[in-house]
C-alpha cells in the first residue's frame, strides 16, 4: 500500500496554477526527498496534503483513504514553515497542548521521548520564544513526532539546523522508517543532506512532477565522471576540451571529464600532449547535480 | 526484508475528541494573561463608572459655540449598571446609564474571543491543530464554549466590579421592582444571551483568521446590530422566560452560526 497517492492535483491562486495535474506517489516506509525550485509548489502539495488548504481538482489519499478522513489524519505529524507553537509558553507547554490535541493516554512521558529524540529534553523548560532558530526547528520536528504518527510531512526542517542538528535529524528520520511503519515526506533544498536519509525522491517544477525515482534508480541514473588534478590547469582544460564534451573545474580545484570512459585514456592522451597529471579520481555526480542537470535539460527543451 | 506494513487507524469519538479539544482551550484560557486582564478591566471600568459619574453628578457642562447646557446625571441606584426596570425607557437610551453599563461586556468579550483565535492562526498552533483534526465542528464547538464561559466570567466580574463601585460611591442598593430574583434572573439571561454574541465574534474571527484587526471590526460592527436587544430582553427585572428565550437563543444562535463558522473552516484555506 501507497502511503501518498495523489492524482491530477490542481491548485489556482487567483489566475496562477500553482498545481498542474499533479502525481505523486509515496511508498509506505520511505523517506520521500520532494525537490523543486522555490515556488515549484512543493508546499502547497505538502499543505494539501495536510488538509490546510483546498484542492481545486484531483485525488489526494492517504493509505487508500481519503486525505479528509479524520482517523488518517490523526496519524499525520507536521512541520510546514515554522513549528506552531506559542511564543510565550514554555516549550514543555507548547508540546503538551499538542499532546492534549493528539489525546495521547500519556502526555508526560510521550513528550519527554520526543523532546529526548530531538536531544531538546533540556530545553522543555525555556520560552519557546527565546529559542534559537535551530532549537525551534528541533522543537517542531518534535511535535510532529507526538503521537507516533504514521506519516510525517516536513517542510523545509533543516533550515537553520547546525551540523550535529542535521546529524540529529537524519538519525531520527533513518530510525522512525526501520519498522516499514512510518513514512516521512521531507522537502529541503539541502541536497546533499537529503541524499544522505532519502530512499525516493520526487522532483517538482511549475507544478508539474518532472519525475519521481527509488535511491537506486538515482545512483543508476547519476553519471560518472573523471575528476583530476594538474600543474598546469588552465593548459590541461584546453587540451581536454578539444577532446572531450564537457569539461569543468569544479569548486575544489579538480578538472571533472564527464564523456571520458576509463581514467587511463585521459591520462594517456595528456601525456601525449605534453601534461602530467598528479591527481586523478572517478566520482559519480550527486543529487544536487542530478537536480541542476535535469532543470537545465528542461530549460533547453 | 520484508516489513510489516499494518498502520492501525483508532476512530475517535466526538466526545472523546471535544474533552480533549476543551481541556486545551481550558488550559489557554486559564493560564492566557490576557484573560485575566480582560477579568480586571470588567472589574474596574464599573467602579470608575461609578466613582467618576457619582462625582460629576449636577456638573453643568455649556457648549461655547450653541449656549446649550448639559447637565451630567449620575447614576441614581447600582442596578442601574446591570440593567433597567422594563417599561422605563432607559431600556433604549443613548445616554450615560443607557450605554455605560454591564452590555459593555458584550464588547469586551470580542476582544477575547478574536485575540484567543487569532493567536491560534498567528502562532501556526491551528496549522497542527488541523492537520490532526479533519472536523472542524470540534474546534467551533470548543472555542464557542470557551467563549461562552469566558464571556460569563467577565459578566460577572463587572457584576462585582459594580457592588464595588456602588459601595465606594455610596450609592444606594435598593433593588425596588427588580427585586432580588429579578436581577438574578437579569444576570442569568446576559450570561446566556452571551452565547449569541460570541458564536457571532468566533464566525468572524475564522474569516479573518491571522487578521485580528479585521476580525476585531467585523465583530464589533456585527455585535454592534444586536447591541441593542440586549436591554430588550435582558431588563432588571426579568423573568424566567427572559432567561428561556435568551437560553434558547444562545442554542439556536450558537448551533445556526456555528455551522457557518464550521463551512467557511472546511472550505477556506487554514494557513
Amino acid at each position: 500500500m501507497n502511503a501518498i497517492e495523489i492524482k491530477g492535483l490542481k491548485k489556482n491562486f487567483g489566475d496562477k496554477q500553482a498545481l498542474k495535474s499533479l502525481n505523486m506517489t509515496v511508498p509506505m516506509g520511505a523517506i520521500y526527498g520532494f525537490i523543486g525550485e522555490n515556488g515549484s509548489g512543493k508546499s502547497t502539495t505538502e499543505k494539501i496534503i495536510c488538509g490546510l488548504i483546498h484542492p481545486n481538482g484531483g485525488q489526494v489519499k492517504l493509505y487508500g483513504r481519503d486525505y479528509r478522513d479524520g482517523d488518517v489524519r490523526a496519524k499525520v505529524g507536521v512541520l510546514i514553515e515554522a513549528p506552531g507553537c506559542f511564543p510565550n509558553y514554555s516549550v514543555w507547554n507548547n508540546m503538551m497542548l499538542q499532546a492534549a490535541n493528539l489525546s495521547i493516554k500519556n502526555p508526560e512521558k510521550e513528550v519527554q521521548k520526543a523532546l529526548k529524540m530531538v536531544r531538546m529534553e533540556g530545553a522543555a523548560g525555556n520560552k519557546y520564544k527565546n529559542c534559537s532558530l535551530g532549537m525551534k526547528q528541533r522543537i517542531g520536528i518534535a511535535m510532529a513526532l507526538l503521537g507516533d504518527p504514521a506519516l510525517l510531512v516536513l517542510d523545509e526542517p533543516l533550515n537553520g539546523l547546525d551540523a550535529d542538528g542535521m546529524r540529529i535529524m537524519r538519525e531520527v528520520l533513518t530510525d522512525i522508517i526501520k519498522d516499514g511503519k512510518h513514512t516521512v515526506v521531507v522537502s529541503s533544498h539541502l541536497l546533499g543532506e537529503l541524499q544522505k536519509i532519502a530512499t525516493h525522491y520526487g522532483i517538482i517544477r511549475h507544478g508539474k512532477m518532472l519525475c519521481e525515482m527509488t535511491a537506486e534508480e538515482l545512483d543508476a541514473s547519476c553519471r560518472t565522471y573523471v575528476a583530476l588534478q594538474t600543474k598546469d590547469m588552465n593548459r590541461t582544460k584546453s587540451i581536454l576540451g578539444c577532446k572531450y564534451s564537457r569539461v569543468e573545474e569544479d569548486e575544489s580545484g579538480y578538472i571533472r571529464v564527464y564523456d571520458a570512459k576509463e581514467p587511463e585514456e585521459i591520462v594517456t592522451y595528456l601525456y601525449q600532449n605534453g601534461v602530467l597529471v598528479s591527481e586523478i579520481k572517478t566520482d559519480k555526480i550527486g543529487l544536487e547535480e542530478y537536480y541542476i542537470d535535469l532543470m537545465n535539460a528542461k530549460e533547453v527543451r | 526484508m520484508e516489513m510489516t506494513k499494518k498502520v492501525k487507524f483508532e476512530s475517535n469519538s466526538f466526545g472523546k475528541r471535544l474533552k480533549s479539544m476543551l481541556k486545551v482551550d481550558f488550559r489557554r484560557m486559564f493560564t492566557t494573561p490576557l484573560f485575566y486582564i480582560m477579568l480586571g478591566v470588567c472589574l474596574v471600568v464599573p467602579i470608575l463608572i461609578l466613582v467618576m459619574t457619582t462625582m460629576m453628578d449636577g456638573t453643568v457642562t455649556v457648549d461655547p459655540n450653541t449656549g446649550v447646557e448639559t447637565v451630567i446625571e449620575a447614576f441614581d441606584n447600582v442596578w442601574q449598571t446591570i440593567g433597567s426596570v422594563s417599561g422605563e425607557g432607559a431600556a433604549m437610551s443613548m445616554d450615560l446609564t443607557g450605554m455605560c453599563n454591564i452590555n459593555l461586556v458584550y464588547f469586551f468579550a470580542a476582544v477575547l474571543v478574536c485575540l484567543f483565535i487569532s493567536d491560534d492562526f498567528r502562532s501556526g498552533y491551528a496549522k497542527n491543530l488541523f492537520t490532526v483534526r479533519a472536523k472542524k465542528s470540534d474546534y467551533v464547538i470548543s472555542k464557542t464554549l470557551i467563549g461562552f464561559i469566558g464571556g460569563a466570567c467577565m459578566i460577572l466580574a463587572f457584576f462585582a466590579g459594580a457592588m464595588l463601585g456602588g459601595a465606594i460611591s455610596g450609592l444606594p442598593f435598593d433593588t425596588g421592582a427588580a427585586g432580588t430574583t429579578g436581577i438574578v434572573m437579569c444576570l442569568l439571561a446576559k450570561i446566556f444571551l452571551i452565547a449569541v454574541f460570541v458564536s457571532i465574534y468566533v464566525l468572524m474571527s475564522v474569516i479573518g483568521k491571522q487578521k485580528l484587526w479585521q476580525s476585531l471590526v467585523g465583530s464589533l460592527m456585527v455585535g454592534m446590530l444586536f447591541f441593542m436587544m440586549i436591554p430588550m430582553l435582558t431588563p432588571l427585572d426579568s423573568g424566567i422566560m427572559n432567561v428561556i428565550m435568551c437560553l434558547a437563543g444562545g442554542a439556536v444562535f450558537s448551533g445556526g452560526i456555528g455551522m457557518i463558522s464550521n463551512k467557511v473552516l472546511n472550505s477556506t484555506s487554514l494557513v
